[in-house]
């Protein structure tokens, strides 16, 4: 029998949807009779977060649950995976997992020595502690905590202050004063109770500025090595957990709407004319950065942009 | 051979300043952070990664001063216990130990540094700095760790120091060197 | 090989490493990789350096060398003695009005320094000299400095407190404020403890050799002026939440040391080396032991130790105050050889599941953990403080030393009782301040 080791940073057990995707795959393979075994360590309980992907083509790991912009400082084209204004919606999400863009983010996953078992793309949204955000002057001059360096980027080029910081200190710093704003997942603005620190929530509809992926990866090397029927049964558990993903991400945006809405926050709405301004003001800074720091990079966001 | 000791001693004094002198640039940095973001309500990029990577710096470049000053903590109780031999013995168990992890880990954070500088890795960050920089002081630190431990040993086994620092007639009062009690 | 019997391995040549006297961050490093190499092959090493640069790699690791190096700076200039002595000129007229003094100067001081070692030598310079003239015997009189000091790590700001923040990814702010209801009752029951022995022994708790004037009482005000205003200011910008412990502790670090230079007048490079050197030497002691310990606690989720032992002692199904009680001795034993740094990350990856999910408060266990951590200060065979004091007064033995600390255990496993009894002790504060936890 064989054991895979499975990884990732999330809270296990408690119904994070990336935790549940493990899972997934675990309880599949157990029922597969492939004797290959998949172990779970949940909450960074084996690896950091951000130390997943030196793991994973080291050989430490097997699988994980990867937010692949982590890896951004390995390969810089990562990033193009947490871009402001880049993905619409989850539809628009789906669509673009079978383009030529994510062709090329995979060529660069595989040649490091990984693969995507599952796709998976979260949205995220926005929060005000005073009024809502929905349009780039909505930030000026305000304290806001973004999820992401190219997110950064374009909320300081929108006359945004900066500061980083991890989601977990989001509510005390909303509590204090010492943030305005924020932009995270939709699953950390309902985990950590942001509700209770803010006026307004602009979730993510047809209209979201904030995605990240995040697939199951696996290391291309422990795939090799399994039997073919195991390879077999893995790639089926991972579309299980991909299907399963699908659904569940939208599910989070719609529970953090309701919950934020159970706690009297104002729900906002961005319009596809405020988008463009967003993306404009992207434009100018962090997909402008990208272009000029990253081979090939102005082609990627070309791609990217050309998919409807 | 002494002058071996006596030249790495003096190379792990010199880190050992730098090493002091990183953790007020640390703190100084620290300091201006919150200047800028709290009181001129700026953006910060570039503070708390500088700031964490001074701190790592000084860890592994201080390191080497540390051992040499007794200042990485170990239980003492075998040892002045022991009968000289015994505890001659002792010295040498802890320096094998000691030695095979420095080393090793010594040899694998250079390969790791020179993996950083080959493939250009940076941090993903706007700052984003080249991380063979600041994975730099990791290797240097420990191979100049692992150095120290050699003299130490040497020094011991050709009797220049007592094992553990114990002189014999010491062994049954428990001392404490100058250097612990922070401020004298 | 069961994970079970794989762990108690691990135990036996980690207590057998540490016993021969291989300091603690080397030892706990050497058992990660022994056994990662014996179990996993030496492919399993590559990553270690990745690791141990990752453990290390964190801004909130930064508060430690802040707050050693703030401790630092007030220990080295005058302030401790003027503390103590504006206390003592205040209260020598209060029956055991010295003890008082003296242990209220540790946990005022506590509230500057991360510390315990630099707490108790602070403060413990003056008053045991002071105490003793006054005719106290030298076991209260070092007795009381050595329990006194160990308040340093459980009167915010604590550097035990911010290590279990970390291991627990628990809130700073609301451990350090979980700190300070216990740190309060301790100074009680040691106060309690001092003048009951003074009287048992038919020591005059009255009656110091001359009086102060008013005036006196006055001009010794200014001096523990800066100090109290720092003290009120980190806390202020701890509490008030204007910003987080790291920054908090970095201002406080400059300030200290600015008012070391300015007002105790310490501008002679040589005295500022001295500082910067101890902290350098004690943060890169406890920064190591934190990237080891954590290569360890890697080594034993690895193995799959971790969660083998979590689920046979959830599987016992014994009666979680049994529990506590066990874990305490655990502690309690860890604690008599093993610094609070090594005790605390190597223990809390595996003692953190099975107390959550025996039901416990995770920081209220922080309170409890940190008494614990206390005891360890002032019993052999690592008592920091034991030693710190017999370097002030060389010409008191240890025994006698060690003889004047033991009631003051007492005192804390009495206080670890209580806390267990009204945990509200220590999760009033955090609650009213962060809300209840989430
Ligand atoms: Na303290
Ligand atoms: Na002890």
């Amino acid at each position: 029998a064989e054991t895979l080791r499975a990884s990732h940073q999330w809270p296990g057990g408690t119904g994070d949807m990336r935790d549940e995707m493990v899972q997934i795959i675990a309880k599949e393979m157990e029922k597969s009779d492939t004797g290959v075994t998949v172990r779970v360590y949940p909450g960074e309980s084996l690896v950091k977060a951000k130390e997943q992907w030196g793991a994973l083509t080291g050989g430490q790991i097997d699988i994980s649950a990867f937010p692949l912009a982590y890896a951004a400082g390995r390969h810089p084209e990562f990033n193009a995976t947490l871009m402001p204004a880049l993905v619409k919606s989850h539809e628009h999400a789906k669509r673009l997992n079978d383009s030529e863009f994510m062709q090329d983010i995979k060529d660069i996953m595989n040649e490091a020595g990984v693969m995507v078992l599952a796709d998976t793309w979260l949205a995220g949204g926005f929060v005000g502690k005073e009024g809502c955000i929905v349009e780039p002057a909505d930030v000026k001059g305000k304290s806001t905590r973004a999820a992401g360096s190219s997110f950064e980027e374009m909320l300081a080029e929108a006359g945004a202050s900066i500061a980083s910081m991890p989601s977990s200190e989001i509510y005390t710093a909303m509590q204090t004063g010492v943030l305005d704003a924020a932009n995270t997942s939709s699953e950390s603005f309902v985990s950590y109770r942001i509700y209770e620190q803010v006026e307004c929530l602009t979730p993510p509809g047809d209209t979201a500025l904030w995605f990240m992926y995040e697939p199951i990866v696996m290391s291309k090397e422990s795939f090799e090595s399994l039997s073919p029927e195991a390879q077999e049964a893995i790639k089926a558990a991972g579309d299980k957990a991909e299907e399963y993903a699908a659904q569940a991400a939208k599910d989070a945006d719609e529970n953090m709407v309701k919950v934020f809405k159970e706690n009297d926050v104002e729900i906002a709405t961005m319009t596809p004319e405020q988008f463009q301004a967003w993306r404009d003001i992207a434009a100018k800074s962090s997909y402008k950065n990208f272009a000029e720091s990253v081979p090939n990079g102005q082609e990627l966001i070309d791609k990217a942009l050309s998919v409807d | 051979m002494s002058a071996f000791i006596k030249g790495v001693s003096a190379v792990s004094r010199v880190t050992g300043m730098a090493a002091a002198a990183m953790i007020l640039v640390a703190t100084l940095v620290v300091c201006h952070m919150v200047f800028v973001r709290y009181v001129l309500n700026q953006s910060t990029i570039w503070q708390t990664e500088l700031a964490a990577y001074l701190l790592i710096a000084a860890v592994f470049v201080g390191s080497p001063y540390v051992l040499m000053t007794r200042g990485h903590v170990y239980v003492d109780l075998l040892p002045l216990w022991s009968k000289p031999r015994t505890r001659m013995v002792l010295a040498v168990v802890s320096f094998v130990v000691s030695f095979l992890f420095c080393v090793l880990i010594a040899w694998k954070s250079w390969i790791f540094w020179h993996e950083a500088w080959v493939k250009d890795w940076t941090t993903d960050t706007v700052w984003g700095p080249r991380l063979w920089a600041v994975y730099l002081s990791m290797p240097v630190g420990l191979t100049l760790l692992s150095l120290q431990l050699i003299a130490e040993m040497l020094a011991v086994l050709t009797g220049r120091e007592p094992p553990f620092g114990i002189e014999d007639h010491e062994s049954l009062k428990i001392g404490l060197a100058e250097e612990d009690v922070v401020g004298k | 090989m069961s994970e079970l019997t794989l762990g108690l391995i691990v135990l036996v040549v980690t207590i057998g490493l540490l016993m021969v006297g291989v300091p603690v961050a080397f030892a706990l490093g050497g058992v990660a990789v022994g056994f990662l190499v014996v179990f996993e092959g030496f492919g399993m090493l590559d990553f270690v350096a990745e690791s141990l640069f990752g453990y290390l790699n964190s801004f909130g690791l930064l508060a430690i060398p802040m707050f050693i190096l703030m401790g630092a700076a007030v220990a080295s200039s005058r302030a401790g003695g003027d503390l103590y002595e504006a206390l003592d000129r205040w209260l020598y007229r209060v029956p055991g009005g010295l003890v008082i003094s003296n242990l209220g100067a540790c946990a005022i001081f506590s509230a500057l320094s991360g510390s315990s070692p630099a707490t108790c030598a602070a403060i413990g310079k003056m008053g045991i000299p002071e105490m003793r003239k006054r005719g106290y015997p030298a076991s209260l009189a070092t007795g009381s400095i050595a329990a006194g000091g160990t308040l340093g790590i459980l009167i915010p700001p604590s550097v035990t407190m911010i290590l279990y923040g970390i291991a627990t990814e628990s809130s700073i702010g609301r451990l350090f404020l979980a700190g300070l209801g216990p740190g309060l009752m301790l100074v009680l029951l040691f106060i309690a403890w001092s003048l009951f022995d003074a009287w048992r022994q038919g020591y005059k708790l009255t009656g110091a050799d001359r009086v102060f004037t008013w005036k006196e009482k006055f001009t010794a005000l200014p001096k523990v002026l800066p100090f109290l205003a720092i003290v009120i200011a980190v806390l202020f910008v701890l509490y008030g939440g204007v910003a987080t412990p790291s920054e908090a502790a970095g201002v406080g670090a400059l300030l200290c040391l600015l008012m070391a230079i300015i007002i105790y007048r310490m501008w002679k490079g040589v005295e500022l080396w001295e500082v910067l050197r101890a902290t350098m030497r004690e943060s890169v002691m406890i920064l190591l032991i934190i990237g080891t310990a954590e290569l360890f606690a890697y080594m034993l989720s690895l193995l799959f130790i971790t969660q083998s032992l979590a689920a046979w002692i959830a599987d016992l199904e014994v009666n979680r105050w049994v529990l506590m009680a066990c874990i305490n001795v655990f502690l309690l034993i860890a604690g008599f050889f093993i610094p609070p740094a090594g005790v605390i990350l190597m223990a809390m990856p595996v003692l953190l599941p099975i107390i959550v999910s025996a039901g416990f408060d995770s920081i209220w266990f922080a309170a409890v953990l940190t008494i614990n951590m206390e005891i360890g200060l002032i019993t052999p065979p690592v008592g920091l403080n034991l030693y710190v004091i017999n370097g002030i007064a060389p010409d008191v033995n240890l025994g006698t030393i060690l003889r004047g600390s033991i009631p003051y255990v007492g005192c804390m496993v009495l206080g670890i009782v209580l806390l267990c009894f009204f945990p509200e002790i220590a999760t009033f504060l955090p609650d009213l301040v962060f809300g209840e936890q989430i």
